[in-house]
This record gives C-alpha cells, sequence and structure tokens, in this order.
C-alpha cells in the first residue's frame, strides 16, 4: 500500500505544483496577498509530497519489493542494505525522482527562509520553481514513472549495475545534484526578476546564497566524482573529458563566473543585464547536462532515435524553459538601467576578465561535447573529441586566467592601481618563482612547463595569503591592530581566500600527477617485484574471495621500503554473481599526498598476473583543493552580510539563508 | 479501502495547507520598499564596519558611501507598494484549489496507479509454508541464494536436483547434479538424474554422455529400471533393435506388472518385436514415431512448439499394418520438408526432419536436408552451431554435408 500511497502522492504533487504555477503570478501581478501566500504554502506541501514519494520508493528498495518494476530492475536481495538505500537513485528513474526531490527542497527553504524577501519577488521566484517542478514531475510520470508495478512479483532482481556499488555511489550524485539543481534557484530569481521588471543591487544580495550553496555543492560532488572514477574504474586516471564529466563541469564554471558577476552587481550595481543572463545560462547547462546523460544520447544518438520518447520530453523541456527565459530576456533587457560604471582596471575589470575566461572555457567544453554528437547525428560518423582538444583548448585559457585571480581581490573597486598591486605581490610572486626553479633544478628530466605549473599553483596560494595579509594591514599597522582587523574582515573575505587558495592546490596536483607519475605494466608471479615511486612492491599471491554478493579475486602485496614493509595492498577482480558483470578494485596506498595505485589486469597460467602499477605524486592535493573551494563556500555562506533579515521586526529573528544547505 | 481513506486523508491535508493563506491572507503586509531599504541599510553598514577596521579609507570609503546612500534614497522614495488582503481573485484562487486538487490527483492516479495492489516486500513473499507452485518458486530461490554464498553445500545442491527436474529446468538440475556428484560422489539416483536431464536438453537422443550417466547409475544398481530404460531406449535409437527388445523385455519382467512406466515399456516391446521381421531400414522407421517426443519415465513432456505426431495419429498408426504406417509417417516427413522450402527460418523444423531422415535410414535424404539447413543458415548464425552439432551426434559426416 506504501507503494501505491507513494505514487498517489506523487500526482498530487504536480496539481500542487500547477497551483504553484499559476496562482502567485496572478497574485503578484495583481498584488493579491491571498494568491501571493499560496506560493510558500505550495512549496512546502510538494516537498513533503513528493518526499514521501521517495521514502515510499526507499521503503520498496530496503525491502526487496519486486512487484515494483523499478525496484526489481535495480536491486537483488543479497545487496548490502547500504546498496540498497544508494540504489534508489542508481538509476534513470530514481535518480530523476533525487532530482525532484531537491528541486522541491530548494524551492521549500525559499518558502522558509524567503522572509527577506519582497511578497511580489518571492511568489514569482516559487512560481517559476514550480514550473520546472510541473515539467519534470510530468516527465516522470508519463515517460519514467518509478512506481509501475508487476504482478505476480518476480522472486528476485536484477541487481545493481555493479560499478554503481559503492560508497561513491552513495554520496556523489546528491552532492551533484544539490549543485546541479540549486542553480534553479539563481534560475528562478532570474525570470523573476524580468517579469517584475526590476533588478538592482539587492537582488543580487538576495540571489547570492543560493549561488552560493548551489556552487558549494556542485565543487564538492565533481570532487567526489572525480575520485570515485579515479578508484572505481581502474584506469587511475581523475579525470577523463568524458560527456558526462563535462555535463556538470560546464554549469560549474558557468556558475563559477555568475559568483563572481554578482558580486559586481551587489556592490556597484553593475554587469545586471549579464549577471541576469548568466543566471540563465548556468541552469540551462544544467538542463543540458540532465538532458544528455538521461536521455541515452551519450551512448550513440542511434540509440537515441530508436526510443526516443524520454529524450524528446527533456529536449522539449529544454526548449521551453532556455528559450522562454531567453524571450523573456530579450524582451526586458533594454528596458534595465545600466549600472555603475567603473574604469577598465579595477575589481569590477578584473572580474569582467574572469568572465571573459570563463565562459569561453565554458563554450570550449561545450563545442567539444556536443560537436561529436552533431556530428554523429548529421554524418553518421562516429568521432571522441577526448583530452587532446580540451589540452590544447581548455588549457591555455585557463593559464592567463590562474594568473590573473591573485589581483582581483588586491584591485580596489571602481579605480584599481594595478600597479601597487602588482608590488604588494611581489612576494608571492618571488615565492612562486623560487618554487618553479625548485622543481626544474630538483626533479631531473622534469619539463619546464611542469615546474612553470607547480609556481603557478604556489603563485595562488600565496596570492591568497597576500590577500588576507593586505586587508589585515600587515606591514603597515602594529600588530594588535592586525589582529584586530583580521578578526573583523568579514568572513566573505575569508570564504574567496580559500577558495583561490584551493584552486591553486588543486592546480599543483594536477600538474604533479601529470608530470611525475609514472606506469609500470609488469607480470608478476609470486615472490616477485616491482617498483612504484620510491616504495617496492612484492606480489603475495592470488586469493579467491567471497562477498555478499560477488566472487573476487584477490591480489595481495606488500609494500616495501628500504627493503623493510611498511604497509600492505589489496587489489581485487570482483565478478557480480547476478550479473556476471566484472568490475576491478583498484588498490591504492596512500603516503602523504602521494598514492601508490595497483590494479590487477588477466591472469596467467601458472599463477602469474597482470599488474599496472601507477605512482602518482601529490594526487590527493587535485581533490584537497576542491575540498578547500567547497569551505570557502560555506564560510561565505555564514557572512554577516547574508543575514539581512527581513523589515517587519516582530517576525523572528533573521536566519543566514546558507545555513540549511 | 484503507488506501482510499489514506489518500483522501493526504488529499484533504493538502487542500487545507493550500487554503489557509487564501482565507486568511496575512493583515499587516510590508511595504515592499522597506525590503530594499532594509539591504542597503545592511551595506552602509557594512561599509562602517570596514571603515572602522580600517580596510576602507579615504576616498574609496566616501565614494562607497555615497553610491549606496544614493541606493538607499532611491529606494524609499519609490512609491509605496502594498498588497490587498483580499480581492475576488482570491475567491477564485480558493475555488481552484478546491476543485482542481483533488479532481486533478484522483484522475491523475486512476489513469496511472493500480490502488488495489499491496506492497510486497520480499520477506513477506518468501516465509510461508510451500503449499503452491510459486512457493516452491519461492522455496528454490531461498535455496539459491543460500547456495549462491555456500557453493560448496553439497546437501544442498543434491536437494535443490530434482526439484529442478520437476520444474523443467534441465540446465539447472545439470548443473545442481554435477555438483551433487563431485561433493557427495556419486550414486544411482544421482547419475540417473544428471542422465534424465542431459536427455531433456539432448532433445530425446541418448546421446554418448548421456548413455554414460545411465551406465555408471546402472553399475551402482543395476535393478534401476530407470537406467535400464533409457539405455535400452538408446540402443532402439542406435539400431540395435534385437539388444533394445531383449532388454525391454528384461525390465518388464523385473518390474511389478503395474509400474507406472509398464505401458510404455510394452509399447516399445510390441514395435520392436513387429520390427524384428523386417529389413533393417524400414526397422529404425518404426522406433522414429516414439523415440523423438517419448514420455519417457520422469523426462518431460513435448514443447508445445514441436508439432510431432497428435495423439490421435499415434493410435491409429497402432491400428495399420505396417505398409500404411510407413506412408504416414513417409507423409508427414513430407509436409515437414514442403513447409521448411517455404519457411526455412525454423531451425527446430529443420532438427526435426533430418532426424526423422536418420530414423527412417534414408541417410541421404538427411544430408541433404542438412546441407539445405546450412545453405540458408550463415557462417556466423547460431543455429547452424547447432545443426552441426546435432549432425556429428547422429554421424553425419562433413564430407556428407558438402552434398
Amino acid at each position: 500500500m506504501i507503494v501505491e500511497l507513494g505514487h498517489y502522492a506523487l500526482i498530487m504533487a504536480l496539481a500542487t505544483a500547477l497551483l504553484q504555477s499559476v496562482l502567485p503570478i496572478i497574485g503578484a501581478r495583481t498584488r493579491d496577498a491571498g494568491l501571493m501566500g499560496v506560493a510558500p504554502a505550495a512549496a512546502i506541501a510538494s516537498f513533503v509530497l513528493i518526499l514521501f514519494a521517495f521514502v515510499a520508493l526507499t521503503v520498496s528498495y530496503v525491502t526487496s519489493d519486486f512487484s515494483v518494476k523499478n525496484v526489481w530492475e535495480n536491486s537483488h536481495s543479497m545487496m548490502p542494505m547500504i546498496y540498497k538505500f544508494s540504489g534508489v537513485w542508481g538509476n534513470h528513474e530514481g535518480s530523476m525522482m533525487l532530482w525532484l526531490l531537491i528541486l522541491v527542497f530548494f524551492s521549500a527553504l525559499v518558502a522558509f527562509f524567503g522572509g527577506n524577501l519582497p511578497a511580489t519577488l518571492k511568489s514569482n521566484v516559487l512560481a517559476v520553481q514550480a514550473w520546472i517542478t510541473s515539467a519534470f514531475l510530468t516527465f516522470v510520470l508519463l515517460t519514467s514513472n518509478p512506481f509501475q508495478r508487476l504482478s505476480p512479483a518476480p522472486l528476485e532482481g536484477r541487481d545493481l549495475n555493479p560499478i554503481l556499488q559503492d560508497i561513491g555511489l552513495a554520496i556523489h550524485p546528491p552532492m551533484l545534484y544539490l549543485g546541479y539543481v540549486g542553480f534553479s534557484i539563481c534560475f528562478s530569481f532570474a525570470v523573476a526578476a524580468l517579469i517584475d521588471g526590476r533588478i538592482d543591487a539587492a537582488w543580487a544580495r538576495w540571489v547570492r546564497p543560493w549561488t552560493l550553496a548551489a556552487w558549494t555543492a556542485l565543487t564538492a560532488g565533481i570532487a567526489m566524482g572525480s575520485y570515485w572514477a579515479y578508484y572505481e574504474l581502474g584506469w587511475g586516471g581523475w579525470w577523463f573529458w568524458d560527456p558526462v564529466e563535462n555535463a556538470s563541469f560546464m554549469p560549474w564554471l558557468a556558475g563559477t563566473a555568475l559568483l563572481h558577476s554578482a558580486l559586481v552587481m551587489e556592490k556597484r550595481e553593475a554587469l545586471k543585464i549579464w549577471t541576469i543572463l548568466l543566471a540563465i545560462m548556468t541552469f540551462s547547462l544544467s538542463l543540458l547536462g540532465t538532458f544528455l546523460v538521461r536521455s541515452g544520447v551519450l551512448t550513440s544518438v542511434h540509440a537515441f532515435a530508436t526510443d526516443p520518447t524520454r529524450g524528446i520530453f527533456i529536449l522539449c523541456i529544454l526548449v521551453a524553459f532556455i528559450g522562454g527565459a531567453f524571450t523573456l530576456f530579450a524582451l526586458r533587457a533594454q528596458t534595465l538601467s545600466p549600472g555603475g560604471l567603473f574604469a577598465p582596471i579595477s575589481r569590477e575589470g578584473a572580474l569582467v576578465l574572469n568572465n571573459l575566461f570563463l565562459t569561453t572555457a565554458t563554450a570550449t567544453v561545450l563545442v567539444g561535447t556536443l560537436y561529436p554528437l552533431v556530428l554523429e547525428a548529421i554524418t553518421g560518423a562516429k568521432i571522441s573529441v577526448g583530452p587532446p582538444f580540451f589540452n590544447l583548448t581548455f588549457g591555455p585559457l585557463m593559464i592567463p586566467l590562474l594568473l590573473a585571480v591573485p589581483f582581483g581581490p588586491l584591485l580596489a573597486w571602481k579605480r584599481g592601481d594595478l600597479w601597487a598591486v602588482t608590488q604588494r605581490l611581489y612576494m608571492a610572486a618571488g615565492a612562486a618563482l623560487l618554487v618553479s626553479l625548485a622543481v626544474i633544478y630538483f626533479a631531473t628530466g622534469a619539463p619546464v612547463m611542469a615546474g612553470l605549473g607547480i609556481g603557478l599553483g604556489v603563485w595562488l596560494i600565496a596570492g591568497s595569503l597576500t590577500d588576507i595579509a593586505m586587508r589585515s594591514g600587515v606591514g603597515k599597522v602594529a600588530l594588535p591592530i592586525m589582529w584586530r582587523r583580521f578578526k573583523g574582515l568579514p568572513r566573505s573575505a575569508f570564504g574567496g581566500a580559500l577558495a583561490h587558495m584551493g584552486l591553486g592546490v588543486s592546480v599543483i596536483g594536477i600538474v604533479a600527477v601529470t608530470a611525475f607519475a609514472t606506469e609500470n605494466v609488469v607480470t608478476m608471479k609470486p615472490g616477485e617485484t616491482t617498483v612504484g615511486g620510491p616504495f617496492t612492491l612484492q606480489f603475495e599471491g592470488l586469493k579467491p574471495n567471497t562477498g555478499p554478493n560477488y566472487t573476487e579475486l584477490q591480489g595481495r602485496f606488500i609494500i616495501l621500503r628500504d627493503g623493510q614493509p611498511v604497509s600492505h595492498l589489496t587489489a581485487a577482480k570482483r565478478v557480480f554473481t547476478a550479473r556476471q558483470m566484472p568490475t576491478t578494485e583498484a588498490g591504492i596506498y596512500t603516503n602523504g599526498a602521494n598514492q601508490l595505485y595497483v590494479a590487477l589486469g588477466d591472469e596467467l597460467p601458472g599463477g602469474g598476473v597482470v599488474v599496472r602499477v601507477w605512482w602518482k605524486p601529490w594526487v590527493t592535493f587535485i581533490w584537497f583543493g576542491a575540498i578547500f573551494m567547497s569551505l570557502g563556500g560555506i564560510v561565505s555562506l555564514f557572512d554577516r552580510r547574508l543575514r539581512i533579515g527581513a523589515p517587519a521586526k516582530s517576525r523572528a529573528p533573521a536566519v543566514a539563508v546558507g545555513q540549511e544547505t | 479501502m484503507m488506501f482510499w481513506i489514506l489518500a483522501a486523508v493526504m488529499t484533504v491535508a493538502v487542500t487545507i495547507s493550500l487554503l489557509v493563506p487564501l482565507m486568511r491572507p496575512r493583515k499587516k503586509d510590508i511595504d515592499a520598499r522597506e525590503f530594499d531599504v532594509e539591504v542597503y541599510s545592511d551595506q552602509l553598514r557594512e561599509i562602517e564596519r570596514d571603515i572602522n577596521i580600517g580596510s576602507l579609507s579615504g576616498q574609496e570609503a566616501e565614494y562607497a558611501r555615497a553610491e549606496v546612500g544614493r541606493r538607499l534614497i532611491k529606494a524609499s522614495k519609490a512609491e509605496a507598494d502594498h498588497a490587498a488582503a483580499s480581492t475576488d481573485l482570491t475567491r477564485f484562487g480558493r475555488l481552484a484549489v478546491i476543485i482542481f486538487l483533488p479532481f486533478m490527483a484522483l484522475a491523475g492516479y486512476l489513469a496511472v496507479g493500480q490502488p488495489g495492489m499491496p506492497a510486497q516486500p520480499l520477506a513477506a513473499r518468501v516465509e510461508p509454508v510451500p503449499d503452491s507452485n510459486s512457493n516452491i518458486q519461492a522455496l528454490v530461490a531461498q535455496a539459491e541464494r543460500h547456495l549462491a554464498s555456500n557453493p560448496q553445500d553439497g546437501k544442498g545442491w543434491d536437494v535443490l536436483a530434482p526439484i529442478y527436474l520437476g520444474l523443467n529446468r534441465m540446465h539447472d538440475s545439470e548443473t545442481a547434479y554435477r555438483n551433487a556428484i563431485r561433493l557427495l560422489g556419486s550414486t544411482a539416483a544421482r547419475q540417473a538424474g544428471l542422465g534424465q536431464s542431459l536427455f531433456s536438453q539432448s532433445g530425446g537422443i541418448v546421446t554418448a554422455e548421456v548413455q554414460e550417466a545411465f551406465q555408471k547409475a546402472q553399475d551402482l544398481q543395476p535393478d534401476n529400471p530407470l537406467s535400464a530404460y533409457f539405455l535400452a531406449l538408446g540402443l532402439a535409437q542406435e539400431g540395435k533393435n534385437e539388444q533394445a527388445r531383449a532388454d525391454f523385455v528384461k525390465l518388464a519382467e523385473n518390474s511389478p506388472p503395474d509400474a507406472a512406466w509398464m505401458p510404455l515399456v510394452r509399447e516399445h516391446i510390441q514395435r520392436l518385436g513387429t520390427v524384428a521381421g523386417m529389413g533393417t531400414d524400414q526397422a529404425q522407421g518404426q522406433t522414429a514415431v516414439v523415440i523423438p517426443d517419448s514420455a519417457a519415465p520422469g523426462s518431460d513432456a513435448p514443447g508445445p512448439d514441436a508439432p510431432g505426431p497428435s495423439a490421435e495419429d499415434v493410435a491409429a498408426a497402432s491400428q495399420m499394418s505396417n505398409e500404411e504406417r510407413l506412408d504416414m509417417i513417409a507423409g508427414m516427413v513430407a509436409g515437414l520438408d514442403a513447409k521448411l522450402r517455404e519457411n526455412p527460418d525454423d531451425s527446430a523444423g529443420w532438427l526435426r526432419l533430418i532426424r526423422s531422415h536418420m530414423v527412417l535410414g534414408q541417410r541421404d535424404k538427411a544430408g541433404d536436408a542438412l546441407s539445405r539447413a546450412l545453405d540458408h543458415f550463415g557462417a556466423d548464425n547460431a543455429d547452424r552451431q547447432v545443426l552441426l552439432a546435432m549432425a556429428s551426434q547422429l554421424g553425419l559426416e562433413p564430407k556428407e554435408l558438402k552434398q
């Protein structure tokens, strides 16, 4: 019964969302308080309803109710409990449910914490959110209904794709969706502002926490996805420029641009039109990503053509929302008053530069992702645009951007003094240069570019520290005053510095692993050794092992350093019994920031086995950097500025909007 | 019923939650301007803080203060923007909620939902006593789960094997019997079971593998009627009619006269007896009617898609003279042949045709049919492999294939 109640709740949510799409807009137009009041009530109601439906589906998974087709297709009674949970969103229907849940979760947050928003803006924002909710609810109910039943119920499920049976799947998609879908709020704010025709600095302030929250979650989600692919796929790579990865990377690039341009809008009321456009673009890219991943168009254009129901539906949603938003934008853009003026050399100018590079980079990734699809659709030729394309186009775009990053926060608003800023950054530049030279000198045979790349990372980190130091008045004022200033700095200053520092950390990791990683493919018999970085790897032998729903062949290794054993490592080849599908479980030994990565290949007669050994120096920096960036986002979210209360003092004390995200 | 009560509760709760703001709109509406004023005042306070700690000073501070000040003045000079508490539209809203919400939810659900269908968690379906076929399936599933994690449990395989046989899951029963034999050792029952699984998979032919299994069973337990029957059947299929008949007679003598397999055995004895006096070519033809789809003890019934002679045909055949019977068989084979010329995709039909020619002793015609079939199925067709495998079982040589 819970299954059918969940199904009913989902349909009820559609009815609620449809009302929420229409009534508040009429209310905002006619200034009718009653109709506007429907918006928050309906937003919270749809959240509760979809949450209920999601829980009902989860219960079916946990109890292995194979009378639900979706459960039968993607679960197995022998699966460990955690994967029964995560299996809920490990498939098309379930992941669309998660998409919806997070979408209405954000609407409910706006309803709940939106006390500081003018009633008309809040109503319009929630109505636009409801349009998106209605569209995707219809999509789920008509083409991807997770509550389809089977009678009689099959006895055993078909099991979850083994690659997805991993803790990474439990966390990665929800994080990613929090980011992806979080940008829907920015979109709704933009469209609501266009409907209202009022776009000013206050708008930027109101939309800021949502952008930050979405960006933070997306950063963490992408980093987690990257680490997951790194250790689960057994190829030792951390980024493949795969279309699915690009689908999440594009909204991130555009979202990063949005985050920066909204700053200008908030402070100077400049770049208004551009910011609105970016807000629309960012969510459009999220929608595009959803289309690419969910329509099956990536597997093959032809597979998409044979069963196009889902793809066409999402494509219609895509066209309606993006087209609609841009039409509205075109109609309204001229009526917006231009904002404050600024000189080219200024904080604003630096942020414009940032935006130019980021949007160009986004366009590059977009072309690289869509070009093969378009080509296949037109000519039928299947090509793959891989790392060479992106390294040639994306890489060069990033270098000037990264070089410019430390200048931005140090430049004054309106009219900056580039020379003064350069003088302040001399320490950072010196540190970067020193490290570059050291790398080139000590790492014999290292390419010069690697030294410069690591220097670039140091430049970013040192530049961020300089920013904080200058704001605290280092070298200008006495120590106690410096401390007082340091404590008084807004959290957003720390957040920004932390995020830029994280960028530097990631850059160092990327450059180091690209330049200094070693790969070693050998055939090993028990007792034999091979070298991985400073370590020696001794093969102990293969041992069969049985897990809850798989059998595996474990390769055991002893890690030696200078002849002394320091640790053990186990790599395995698994076969998941239900689907007879093999997977590779890499064995990873982390030593400081470095990792020794071992993957098993084919077994050879006579007890030998092919072993791939990678030594990846400083590889964890890549993800630590991303964690720093996310932390920067979180710190910024707690900035006092984002805690603007609602005007009426009788209301409950204002809460930081971001605290809940 | 419970479902509809809960669904109704849900509907009413949501409807009320949407009606509340429409029934009692917030009395004190806040002027929209004040929200802007709040933001800009906060920006001013922030600039003051920056000036206080010294991170903003001089002209820059003045500019910033002046700019935000201008925004603040502009915001407070804007027209007052109040919302009306209640209008005609509010009433329209109430109506929309009350009518649209329940109607849409109910109509939508009735279109796609299955209100009567209960949830069926696995735990609730597996536990009950096995009193029906579906529960046997459940028990089998349970046993399979157990064996997946304890593949060395020979007793488990031993219990499961005959159940598979009964459920007609011949490939699974073969695996189960083999595992039981591997883990617990060979017994007559297990070997005979293995033989039956193999016999059914080979489409009713006593192959060398089948024969080996039954031979082992008979060595272990010479009076086992099952192995005696299949070994005799094997002899008959090889054309060793005298020997086969003798073995069937021996089986009949050793069995109680009311044993379940006696009618079949008598039938074989009768046929083999009749053909014994005829030429061997025709004699092989006589056994053909029974063998391919024979309902041997414990073996599976012919599949519904194998249009062999119907029961009436067989009954009629037993009343006919030898000549008439041969005509009837020849007619059936010719019909099959014609059918395959029209529809050559029917690989099972080809198998039947070739086998029929073989048991009728028409080796050349069997070879002819085989090469026609092979011509039809391309080199990488799976059916071709099946055909070739059967050809080698029947002893059709490759050179005959090329005709």
